[in-house]
């Protein structure tokens, strides 16, 4: 009997069977554990919340429970005896390949369910932002590809222990390695992919990428574990030594499994999504670089290529150097690892270099030596695949027909001993991207269009200040807005169009941005040049800001923040609540190292939302929908059972611990802080004054060694002790 | 009558439903326990008859439908033609349908006992706390009337047509989402988190106004005179 009509068989015996159709169900409804017990990607973008985490609960429950299935099924022959009757039919080695085909084809089957069950649930729940791509990528690698794996796993277990406890406790072993020592290994966790999030507004092919690198590089090493488990199925009586011997004999079979543990090998070595940066971070030797005497950069430009179909980029930068040391120097460059420098020009003649395996802040490091000339044209060939250098946060460098991120070396390598000369370096960019791209140079500089490709692609220009650059670009919406004495110019995803207009963006940056500004003054990271880009980035989890641009994490407008009551009375005041951040915790940082303390940027960035709102609606509205609340939560606080028996909370395991007391903490900063503010406002007498201590808290020059705004600051700026401002 | 209560238990409780019911209702449980009750409710300890109280509603649901699961055992179509055969058999009608009656009840008690047992594995390994007589009270409240009133309601559903049973299973969930009156609470577990704030202290010790007990010991009656008239039903159909 060949395996494709014993296969056929065992698939209908499998779907007929009832522990099949069990199986297939909880699978199907495992991903609810993602919604609420099962939470690995720690986001809160609708996509994380409402895609990933249900599609990864899926995939470890799917994968444990199609393992337990494999089990069972293996070793149903063997404890009915009906082992002995079957082999002497068909060849054991037939019969379980074709048990392992019908499995896979029922763990697909159980995957095509379940994408179907939960498509209209995941589009309700997250609303316009829903993408088909992202949700059927996300089922078949975060979900889907468990299956198979633990197919895999539970039948070689089974296939060279020959028991069915023992096969249990093996693959549970191997299941909890992935789920806890392996979890933050990105290479190595093989049931519980390691993704944090994953966009609402912008593509995820960058970490949908590094999960299939990761399940396809487990699914050559699975099967060709598989493959040598399979020769050891017992034959003529011998043990699995024994048989493995005999199966062997025919020497393809050996040859194709260890072929396959080989591809495995090659894939995890060769990875190319992570670099190998020195995990020490207070290691920062390429930025101690001394300058090379009597070089001066006088001009760079670049022409870059980026690929988004296959997430690379090719390109090309020229540097003009004034050597008058009359000497042959060597230059350091900053250059993304994933990088291959293909080919470096010195004044149009070949010149040496190499590229250092040591890495370091994402970065390698290219040395270039140039000749004694006093005008030196150095020109670099480079392509590849922008590393990243944080396992546990992959995506930041996402380069697709929909998003771009190339910041710095990532863009075009940086020169690193190397000063400017007087009265500055200027770089000039070229870049070709998609028609449905915009550029947006992260600085005070514009991009423009300076030519149309056929196929419908463009050529974007700027120039900079500096030798080095960083450049976003995507599908995006821009308003301009006047406010505050500045231009400022919006940039958002077109895909967040809806939210943006319904939560009223454009208002809630022209309001924070007249009130801060008129109260609080301009940051200094915002520039003096009269504009300021806010740019939308795909969620990163933090922000930055230059002179004259600064960012806006998607995370902070998705459609359940816009709703969180904490943060506003509705999207609107959310959106103005999330622009403050600009001001108190961009503008002025805040240390949070001490958890228990109710200080935060959120303190003030709340009492400056309701001061805001008050302008904007009246007294009576902002006293209702904040300083109500605000006593409230306060009032719930203090009548919290944890609060008032801290004891209980010690004894509770450290996840839930750290569950409840974020969930307190968060209210201390949300609601008490924001009452204390309040409070203070009152002693030092009234609003006008407090303006004013925070316009000067706000102005003060931030000391470099430690540039945060402390709760002491405040209290002294207001001339208070923190007794006074405890709420009674 | 032994023997077939112990025949109807084994075929109720040794199957594959039966474990799947268990272990869907073991995390449910545990999601409930580990993301609600250890918040406690209404400013009142995790452990406190209130917070159990809240986590016996949410799992009430569940339970509604594991014991209506159970009685689809005696009441699908199958079972109706295998009754042809039971009926001819020497044993009172009456008997028979009390010692179904029991498995079912056993069944049904059994999932509300791994209920309670995992709030009290829960209790002790996260709080070190075994006060398990204080909840006595809030579990009979709780769950016994809705639980016989399941039962009663549901084997005479089932009589009538199968898919009745099937159709009453999503009523405690219905119950959840609407705004019931006080007196109805308990249906939906706003009772837990309501009654206590209005006592005005903390930690409240566990009690229930007249009018909550009354719409329990109403539905437990309920409950009792369906399965005592259904059983009799069924004697008097077969004769």
């Amino acid at each position: 009997m060949n395996v494709i009509r014993l296969f056929s068989l065992e698939l209908v015996r499998l779907v007929r069977s009832r522990t099949t159709w069990l199986v297939v169900l909880l699978t199907a409804l495992s991903p609810a554990a993602g919604l609420g017990f099962y939470q690995p990607a720690v986001s809160t973008t609708m996509n994380t919340l409402y895609l990933a985490n249900p599609a990864m609960a899926g995939g470890a429950a799917g994968g444990i429970l199609f393992s337990l299935l494999t089990i069972f099924e293996l070793d149903r022959l063997r404890r009915s005896r009906a082992d002995l009757l079957t082999d002497a039919v068909v060849s054991p080695l037939t019969t379980a390949l074709a048990r392992l085909l019908a499995l896979l084809a029922v763990a697909g089957l159980t995957v095509a369910l379940t994408l179907l069950g939960w498509f209209p649930v995941s589009m309700v729940r997250i609303g316009s932002v829903f993408d088909g791509g992202d949700y059927a990528l996300a089922y078949l690698l975060l979900m889907g590809l468990a299956l198979p794996l633990s197919v895999l796993a539970g039948g070689c277990a089974y296939q060279v222990t020959c028991r069915r406890e023992l096969s249990i406790v093996l693959f549970a072993a191997f299941a909890a390695l992935s789920l806890t020592v392996w979890a933050g290994n990105w290479q190595l966790c093989w049931l519980n992919p390691c993704v944090w999030a994953l966009s609402d507004d912008f593509s995820n092919f960058r970490i949908f990428r590094s999960v299939a690198w990761m399940r396809l590089t487990w699914l050559a090493a699975l099967a060709g574990m598989w493959g040598f488990s399979w020769l050891c199925i017992r034959r003529y009586g011998k043990g699995a030594l024994g048989s493995l011997a005999r199966s062997a004999r025919r020497i393809y079979r050996p040859i194709i499994a260890l072929a396959l543990l080989a591809c495995a090998g090659t894939a995890y070595a060769a990875q190319p999504f992570l670099d190998h940066s020195n995990p020490d971070l207070t290691v920062m030797s390429f930025y101690e670089l001394p300058d090379v005497e009597g070089v001066a950069a006088l001009r760079c430009s670049a022409k870059v290529f980026p690929d988004t179909d296959a997430g690379t980029v090719t390109g090309r930068a020229c540097y003009q150097f004034e050597n008058t040391s009359g000497q042959a120097r060597t230059l350091s460059f900053g250059i993304n690892p994933g990088y291959t420098v293909s080919r470096v020009q010195a004044n149009g003649v070949d010149a040496p270099f190499t590229v250092s395996a040591y890495q370091e802040y994402n970065e390698a490091r290219l040395e270039v030596t140039i000749p004694a000339q006093t005008r030196v044209e150095v020109s670099v060939a480079y392509s590849g695949f922008p590393q990243e250098s944080l396992p546990t946060m992959q995506g930041i460098n996402e380069l697709s027909a929909d998003y771009l991120c190339l910041e710095n070396s990532a863009l075009l390598p940086r020169p690193m001993n190397v000063r400017s000369r007087e009265g500055g370096c200027r770089t000039v960019v070229e870049i070709t991207l998609p028609a449905s791209m915009t550029a947006i140079p992260f600085s005070t500089s514009e991009a423009a269009v300076v030519a149309e490709r056929e196929d419908g692609a463009k050529i974007w220009r700027y120039e900079e200040k500096g030798m080095g650059s960083i450049l976003y670009a995507g599908d995006y919406v821009r308003q301009d807005i006047e406010a505050g004495g500045i231009t400022i110019q919006f940039y958002y995803a077109r895909k967040h169009q809806a939210i943006m207009e319904q939560a009223g963006a454009a208002d809630a940056v022209k309001a924070v941005v007249d009130y801060c500004v008129r109260h609080y003054g301009l940051p200094a990271a915002f520039g003096t040049s009269g504009r300021l880009k806010l740019i939308q980035s795909r969620v990163r989890s933090s922000g930055y800001a230059v002179d004259g641009a600064s960012l806006l994490d998607e995370e902070d407008f998705t459609a359940a923040n816009l709703a969180d009551v904490e943060k506003g009375g509705g999207a609107g005041e959310v959106m103005i609540h999330e622009l403050v951040h600009q001001w108190w915790g961009l503008g002025r940082m805040f240390d949070l190292d001490d958890p228990t303390s109710p200080w935060s940027a959120e303190g003030l960035t709340v009492y400056t939302t309701y001061r805001i709102v008050k302008e904007l609606y009246g007294e009576a509205y902002a006293r209702e929908h904040y300083i109500g609340q605000w006593k409230q939560a306060v009032d719930d606080y203090y009548l919290n059972f944890y609060v008032r028996h801290p004891a209980y909370l010690e004894l509770l395991p450290e996840g839930e611990r750290l569950g409840i007391s974020n969930n307190l903490s968060g209210m201390r900063w949300y609601s008490e802080m924001p009452l204390k503010i309040l409070k203070a406002e009152e002693l030092v007498g009234g609003e006008a004054a407090m303006d004013r201590i925070l316009y000067e808290l706000f102005q003060r020059e931030p000391d470099p060694m430690y540039p945060y705004l402390t709760y002491e600051d405040f209290l002294t700026a207001c001339g208070l002790t923190e007794e006074e401002l405890e709420l009674g | 009558m032994g023997k077939i209560y112990r025949y109807e238990c084994r075929r109720l409780l040794w199957n594959q439903f039966f474990a799947g019911l268990t272990v869907v209702l073991l995390l449910y449980g545990a999601l409930v326990l580990r993301g609600v009750t250890i918040l406690g409710v209404s400013h009142t300890a995790p452990f406190s008859p209130w917070s159990f109280g809240d986590y016996l509603s949410r799992m009430l649901p569940l339970l509604w439908l594991g014991a209506l699961t159970l009685l689809s055992f005696f009441t699908s179509p199958k079972a109706r033609r295998a009754e042809v055969l039971t009926a001819a058999a020497s044993m009172s009608p009456r008997r028979y349908a009390l010692a179904r009656c029991l498995a079912a009840l056993t069944g049904t008690a059994l999932l509300a006992l791994l209920c309670l047992g995992q709030a009290a594995l829960f209790y002790g390994w996260y709080f070190g706390w075994y006060g398990w007589g204080s909840l006595a009270f809030p579990t009979l409240v709780t769950l016994v009337p809705p639980l016989v009133f399941a039962m009663g309601s549901g084997w005479l559903l089932g009589k009538l047509r199968p898919w009745l049973l099937y159709a009453w299973m999503p009523a405690p969930f219905v119950c959840g989402l609407l705004p019931l009156p006080e007196a109805m609470g308990l249906w939906n577990g706003s009772f837990f988190i309501r009654y206590p704030l209005t006592l005005e202290r903390l930690d409240p010790a566990f009690s229930a106004p007249v009018s909550v007990l009354l719409v329990q010991c109403g539905l437990l009656a309920a409950g009792i005179g369906l399965l005592a008239h259904s059983p009799v039903k069924a004697v008097a159909e077969r004769r």
